[in-house]
């Protein structure tokens, strides 16, 4: 049970910062995902913890040990690919226990863990198979398994469900989150998607422009975001966020009501507007209200109710639902 | 198929089975022919059939020179070709995996190695001094010195379609470089060492002009130096001398034969990028 | 910052390099050095420009430098034209056009010298088989190895003859990256034929007619192995060129004069080849 520590790293290529000074732990046996725009640094940081990058400055710690200039084999991780990176000319079999045999492990031992490995991962009828001969999430499986087999103190994840189609992303979102329950290990995933940050994670953290901008439980994140892009990033749809004149009229720089918590009346409210465009979900349903002094208003609401564009109607938000930035 | 192109087809067919195939058919059956058939350096039909018997007596000219020459050649193209595959994977791969400023030092020595003649001889010069001219390892040196830039290229070039990932998912499996290159990274490079070992076989085999200046001397005969040797030998011998040509032709043929695809593929990379 | 050691170690490089420098990048260097001496591979004698000058004082010489230009340009211009006009050609649909393309190709991977002695068996003034075809029609066939005027371009033939396959098989590759798209949009534009291929295979194809061009541009100035096995420079030193100069000034014992033309060979390479790439470069169709 590990937990890792990351202490002012920065990284900077040539003149270019791309990671400004993180401070971070992450504590034994969570799940903790790194969440951010593209480019935000946080597959960078996850390559730090790694040691395939190396940090410009700054200390890496995992189990307490300073690993800052370890090898990546010699830090205890293990890593699973976005595109999973199983080696084509090996077999299942081979692939997993590829960091054993490099290691001159005992051909009986070999076979052995592979066999649990595989077996964890309903992988044992495909063990003699080539990857190229796999489905997606058969890949993504052995991948999987590759990691586990080395008995990580912390496995890395990087965006691993991007190259998965819909249905089968989500289902796989089930799959780790109950190995994670199984094997109580400490996990760090990297995601674009805050829909796998909020279904997955203990602990997410907020990247963007290389720097953290909250860390917190996904509820938290939720109901409590510390910054405008927080706010703006975690939820879907996405938050409606006001500034100037309307924000100043709310007594804040940044004003911000969730589209979820919004009621609609069609004679009575805060804001009235005209429906200018419908969005039909079947569960839910999303309205785009042209409001005078808020030029949109986004509002979700019943997926039954009765609306048409050009309609007419008054919007209030829900009561202690509101964000004021400052 | 459009008449057209049936008729033009059969007409360029005609005209190339004239020009490409004519010759060669007039190697095959001076080959067959007696001494005094093959004399008229006509093209027709041989008289008695004696291709058997020009096959052995080529070959047993001067104490069977002709299998040593082929012992040398063939011991030549494999250490050369097993030299180049190595080096020249091992260097393709630092150059395509490892950006730095002498990327741009080891792209010119390859060009300049394609296109600046060999300074023959200084070579011999140099090889005196290491003890290596007139030997097969001299010659198997050469070979690799010669022939490295084109292999380094193909290399190169084949690498840069092997997804990173790959590299760094075996550096956190422990892998050391060396593993990394011989367990991971070679054995996909197998389409292109085949390229590799089949241009570059023909090219050493057929090699003339190296041999002649490094490798002197009865003892050292490659299968184009007796060819070449034997020209004066068999000067009212034709039908000895194009059964000596046939042979040297039918290493090339074999490995075209199964090697077609690969060859045109080595020969035209570069085409299509420039 | 640390710096780990790098899973693409540059000692990687060392053997290549040690081999490459030592065998071909030092006696490169060298022979600018010993192309300025009187050599006879145990003394030296430094004797300046002296090489150079008898260079381009003794005819035998002169003639082998203006032959080995002949030679590149000829080789080079009939290939970079023919092998293209041969691709489109076998790229028609023709019937057959498998088979042409493998029959053209054949040639280029058969030995030098085999086919050197075969031709100038072929090339026999009286008894050869192009000699006798031509009287049989009534032409009297000249002395294509024997008439000095006539030497070079036979054996010029006999090179085109070996080597155009490698020029169109390249071109084939080529030509197959063109879209169709491109000419789908000129029929509809109403382009003709020939103007299809001046205006859209001619410009598309430049990376394959770059290497074309500059593949036997190099391979004619370097020439060697056919004229040594058809003629050895003959008659006289009428089909000399560049390499068969080095090497007869080697055989007789003249090595610094032999190693001034590797010198400039070259030159003539550097000279004709990088001004050409540089051109070719800046003029690239960008897709």
């Amino acid at each position: 049970m590990t937990s890792v520590v990351l202490e002012k790293v920065r990284k900077s290529f040539g003149s270019l910062e791309v990671m400004k000074g993180v401070d971070l732990t992450v504590d034994a046996g969570e799940f903790c995902v790194f969440v951010g725009p593209s480019g935000c640094g946080k597959s960078t940081l996850l390559r730090i913890i790694s040691g395939l990058e190396t940090q410009t400055s700054g200390k890496v710690f995992i189990d307490s040990k300073d690993v800052t200039d370890a090898e990546p084999s010699k830090r205890g991780i293990a890593m699973v690919f976005q595109s999973y990176a199983l080696y084509p000319h090996l077999t299942v079999a081979e692939n997993i226990g590829f960091g054993l045999s490099l290691a001159r492990r005992p051909k009986a031992e070999i076979a052995e863990r592979v066999k649990q490995t595989a077996d964890i991962l309903q992988l044992s009828h495909l063990l003699d198979r080539k990857p190229k001969a796999l489905s997606g999430g058969q890949r993504q499986r052995v991948a999987i398994g590759r990691a586990i087999v080395r008995n990580p103190k912390v496995f890395l994840f990087d965006e691993p469900l991007s190259n998965l189609d819909a249905s089968l992303r989500s289902q796989m979102r089930i799959e780790l989150t109950e190995l994670h329950a199984k094997l109580g290990a400490t996990m760090i995933y990297v995601t674009h998607d805050q829909v796998e940050a909020m279904t997955m994670a203990d602990k997410i953290v907020v990247l963007n422009g290389g720097a953290i901008e909250q860390v917190g439980t996904p509820m938290a994140l939720y109901n409590n975001p510390a910054t405008p892009f927080v706010a703006g990033f975690i939820g879907s749809p996405k938050m409606n966020l006001f500034e100037a004149e309307i924000a100043a009229r709310e007594g804040c720089r940044i004003y911000g009501i969730r589209p979820e918590h919004i009621v609609l009346s069609s004679t009575e409210g805060k804001w009235q507007g005209k429906v200018r465009h419908i969005e039909r979900l079947g569960a839910d349903t999303v309205i785009h209200l042209d409001v005078p002094e808020l030029q949109v208003l986004v509002v979700r609401t019943d997926g039954d109710r009765q609306i048409s564009v050009g309609e007419t109607l008054f919007a209030s938000p829900v009561n202690g639902k509101e964000h004021r930035f400052s | 198929m459009r008449r057209r192109q049936i008729y033009t087809g059969i007409a360029a067919l005609a005209a190339c089975g004239v020009i490409f195939v004519l010759p060669f058919m007039f190697i095959f059956i001076t080959a067959a022919k007696t001494k005094q058939d093959a004399a008229t350096l006509k093209f027709s039909w041989p008289a008695e059939w004696q291709l058997c018997q020009n096959f052995m007596e080529v070959v047993q000219t001067r104490n069977y020179m002709l299998l040593l020459a082929y012992f040398n050649s063939t011991v030549i193209t494999v250490a050369a070709v097993t030299l180049l595959v190595l080096f020249g994977a091992m260097v393709g791969y630092v150059l395509q995996r490892r950006p730095s400023r002498w990327n741009a030092v080891i792209y010119g020595c390859v060009l300049a190695g394609l296109m600046i003649p060999p300074a023959v001889v200084p070579t011999i010069w140099v090889l005196q001094m290491l003890g290596l001219f007139k030997t097969l390892s001299g010659m198997v040196l050469i070979q690799l010195a010669y022939g490295l830039g084109f292999t380094v290229l193909l290399f190169r070039s084949f690498i840069a379609t092997i997804p990173r990932d790959l590299d760094e998912a075996a550096i956190i499996d422990g892998a050391k470089p060396l593993q990394i290159f011989f367990r991971v990274i070679l054995p996909l490079l197998k389409p292109v060492t085949v390229t590799v070992i089949v241009v570059q076989s023909i090219a050493i085999f057929n090699d003339f002009t190296n041999p002649l200046y490094y490798l002197p001397g009865r003892e050292n005969v490659t299968v184009q130096l007796t060819l070449y040797n034997f020209q004066g030998q068999f000067q009212t011998q034709f039908n000895l001398l194009f059964m000596n040509i046939l042979l040297v032709t039918i290493p090339p043929l074999i490995v075209f034969i199964f090697f077609n695809r690969q060859i045109v593929a080595g020969m035209t990379a570069g085409a299509v990028k420039g | 910052m640390t710096t780990r050691k790098s899973a693409y170690p540059y000692w990687f490089v060392l053997p290549a390099a040690v081999v490459f420098t030592v065998l071909f990048l030092a006696p490169t260097i060298a022979s600018f050095w010993f192309s300025l001496t009187r050599w006879d591979l145990f003394t030296t004698q430094f004797i300046g420009l002296e090489n150079y000058r008898q260079f381009f004082r003794e005819p035998f010489l002169i003639q082998g430098l203006v032959n080995t230009i002949i030679y590149a340009v000829l080789t080079s211009g009939t290939k970079t034209v023919l092998g293209l006009l041969l691709a489109v050609l076998l790229t028609s649909g023709l019937w057959g056009q498998g088979l042409l393309r493998t029959v053209i190709f054949f040639p280029v991977l058969v030995s030098t010298i085999g086919v050197g002695i075969t031709f100038s068996v072929l090339m026999h003034p009286t008894r050869g088989l192009i000699n006798v075809a031509l009287a049989a029609i009534g032409v009297h066939g000249p002395g294509w190895l024997t008439d000095p005027a006539l030497a070079l371009y036979s054996i010029i033939f006999v090179d085109l003859w070996k080597g155009i396959g490698l020029a169109t098989v390249i071109y084939i590759a080529g030509l197959a990256s063109i879209s169709p798209d491109y000419y789908e949009a000129a029929r509809i534009d109403g382009a003709t034929g020939r103007q299809m291929f001046f205006r859209v295979t001619v410009p598309l194809v430049r990376p394959a007619t770059v290497t074309v061009v500059t593949l036997s541009l190099i391979g004619g100035l370097r020439s060697f192995d056919l004229v040594w096995a058809m003629t050895r420079g003959g008659p006289g030193f009428s089909s000399d060129v560049l390499a068969s100069v080095i090497y007869k000034q080697y055989q007789a014992g003249f090595y610094g004069l032999s190693t001034a033309g590797n010198v400039i060979l070259f030159l003539l390479i550097g000279l004709i080849v990088l001004p050409l790439t540089a051109w070719f470069n800046r003029k690239e169709v960008d897709l």
